[in-house]
């Protein structure tokens, strides 16, 4: 069914605009991130704050090239359980959405439920998971699953009721049965509220996994923080930090990437 | 005057049933604590392959016939049949064809891809691709195919939303408004179009219009709807030769058909006990 004919996305190459507004997109950031950390190394200097307090970027770089295995490794294992926990409390919403989309009588008697889940302070649940389920992934998956389920399920609601009614008309006019509307037209109608859904969920998942090892003491990004503040060790708390900082930086970026190829049809592709 | 070519070649049984048939119809439904009643005794004989339009001011229940004919609303009571079935069975036939104002395309499908679709649900996919270039071509969007469309004008879309309702070559193609949304030139092309792909594909249409000249140029006969709730009022049997084409709005005989329906249409309010059709315009 091809045709030879450009769409309008290879047209704009023509302008030749396109490449320089790509450079310019990572640069402004990366100038802006440069500028901060050149303020900031100038401040410590000039006013001699102590490196227990503040320490300077320098001297947290400095701690990070020192071991970076280290900080390897609790980025890996807290990357892990926070896209587990993500991946769990997506599939599970969904799952729960498409029955509250379904009927308004599961969706009045589903919603309490999720909600209290949401309002529940993981703070207060922690300390029960670890009892439960020990020291290892299973605490922290579900707890970066607990706080990303709620955004991740209403939604999903929200999308799978959001059908556009003429299309709606339309698939019914042929027929077409509750499972081909429920694929054809609710799921990709759905996808804008879920990528909303997400990026809402990406960094509270990474957020989930630390504090999850931050209460329980189990290796990770949460296990550093805690062992380098004991150890009065700033500037690896601080390079702990900028570690967690760049993995939410590159999973928000990720998902924008992946939005912007999957809801190439919808507007609110246009920015990221 | 009705037309020779009646239902499809390749099922000769069909020929000179009865492709709507609306006896009494009456919808009321509930806005807030208030019950509105949309139409109220309303009758409609559409003949197999026969093009007919119904005319009438905004908020008279013409949308509201479609949609029961069409089997996407259930009315209060009275009697529809479409092809001689209740309008549930014509669909599950496969049989009917729906443009409405707002094309409802689907945006992540391209112009293929939505025309395609029709033929993936109603399981009439053999020689998909030929079918589906063929309708593109017919429509005018051939060299479109690949596009998406939020890339494309409204009056494209239109052309796609059509494209797609005739994939399965339904008996009967209801369309609500289907250049409603589009500005002046491009409804001017729309209808035209819409008349040189019918005499190729030659299905029963219902057309809901509030253009009277729009109605009278497409049109076998013209069912006029007046009031709130909406009843037909009248009707104007347009015996305009075919194939029609722009030039006949210079005719003295479409102005007389024209201006005879909107005398119609204006004429002074229907007698409250009138019982569906009070006035025949022939």
């Amino acid at each position: 069914m091809a045709t030879e004919i450009p769409g309008p996305q290879t047209q704009r190459n023509v302008l030749g605009g396109q490449t320089f507004g790509n450079i310019l997109m990572i640069a402004v950031p990366l100038f802006a991130a440069a500028l901060l950390l050149g303020v900031w190394e100038v401040w410590v200097r000039l006013a001699d704050v102590k490196e227990y307090l503040v320490p300077a970027p320098s001297a947290v770089f400095v701690a990070l090239s020192d071991e970076p295995g280290r900080y390897a490794n609790a980025a890996r294992l807290s990357l892990t359980a926070a896209l587990g926990g993500l991946a769990a409390a997506s599939l599970f919403a969904f799952i729960l959405a498409v029955a509250m989309a379904h009927s308004r009588m599961l969706e009045r008697a589903l919603y309490p439920p999720a909600l209290a889940l949401k309002v529940t302070p993981i703070v207060a649940v922690a300390p029960l998971f670890t009892i439960w389920f020990g020291f290892g992934l299973a605490p922290k998956v579900l707890i970066a699953a607990m706080i990303t389920f709620f955004p991740m399920l209403v939604n999903t609601v929200v999308g799978l009721r959001s059908v556009d009614p003429s299309a709606h008309d339309f698939l019914r006019s042929l027929d077409a049965s509750r499972w081909q509307v429920f694929w054809r037209l609710r799921v990709p109608s759905s996808l804008p509220y879920v990528f909303a859904g997400l990026r809402i969920a990406v960094p509270l998942s990474l957020i989930g996994a630390v504090v999850a090892e931050f209460l329980s003491g189990s290796a990770g990004m949460g296990q550093l923080i805690l062992v380098s503040n004991g150890d009065f060790d700033t500037p690896a708390l601080f390079g702990a930090v900028f570690v967690l900082a760049a993995l939410g930086i590159l999973l928000t970026v990720s998902v924008a990437l992946v939005e912007r190829k999957v809801l190439f049809w919808h507007d609110s592709s246009a920015g990221v | 005057m009705r037309f020779e070519n009646s239902g499809s070649p390749e099922n000769p049984a069909t020929k000179n049933a009865t492709a709507v048939e609306v006896c009494d119809l009456s919808h009321r439904y509930r806005v807030g604590d208030r019950t509105v009643t949309a139409i109220d005794g309303v009758n409609l004989l559409v003949d197999d392959g026969e093009f007919v339009a119904v005319v009438g001011p905004s908020g008279c229940g013409k949308t509201t016939l479609l949609r029961a004919v069409a089997g996407l609303l259930t009315p209060s009571s009275g009697r529809v049949r479409v092809l001689g079935k209740t309008s549930r069975s014509a669909r599950q036939d496969r049989a009917l064809g729906l443009v409405t104002q707002d094309p409802g395309l689907l945006p992540w499908l391209n112009v293929a891809a939505n025309v395609q679709l029709t033929l993936d649900i109603t399981g009439r996919g053999a020689d998909a691709d030929k079918r589906v270039s063929e309708l593109l071509e017919r429509v005018g969007i051939g060299q479109f195919a690949a596009y998406v469309p939020g890339q494309l004008s409204g009056g494209m879309r239109q052309r796609v939303a059509l494209a797609r309702a005739l994939a399965h070559r339904p008996r009967l193609l209801l369309m609500d408004e289907p250049f409603g949304a589009l500005d002046e030139l491009s409804r001017e092309e729309m209808r035209l179009e819409l008349l040189r792909v019918w005499e190729d594909e030659r299905t029963s249409v219902v057309f809901v219009t509030h253009s009277i000249r729009e109605a009278v140029l497409l049109a076998d006969r013209v069912v006029v709807m007046n009031g709130r709730p909406g009843r037909v009022t009248a009707e104007v049997t347009i015996d305009l030769e075919r194939p029609r084409s722009a030039l006949l709005e210079d005719k003295p005989h479409y102005q007389e058909l024209v201006s005879r329906v909107r005398n119609l249409l204006f004429a002074e309010p229907v007698p409250s006990n009138a019982s569906g059709q009070v006035a025949l315009g022939d």
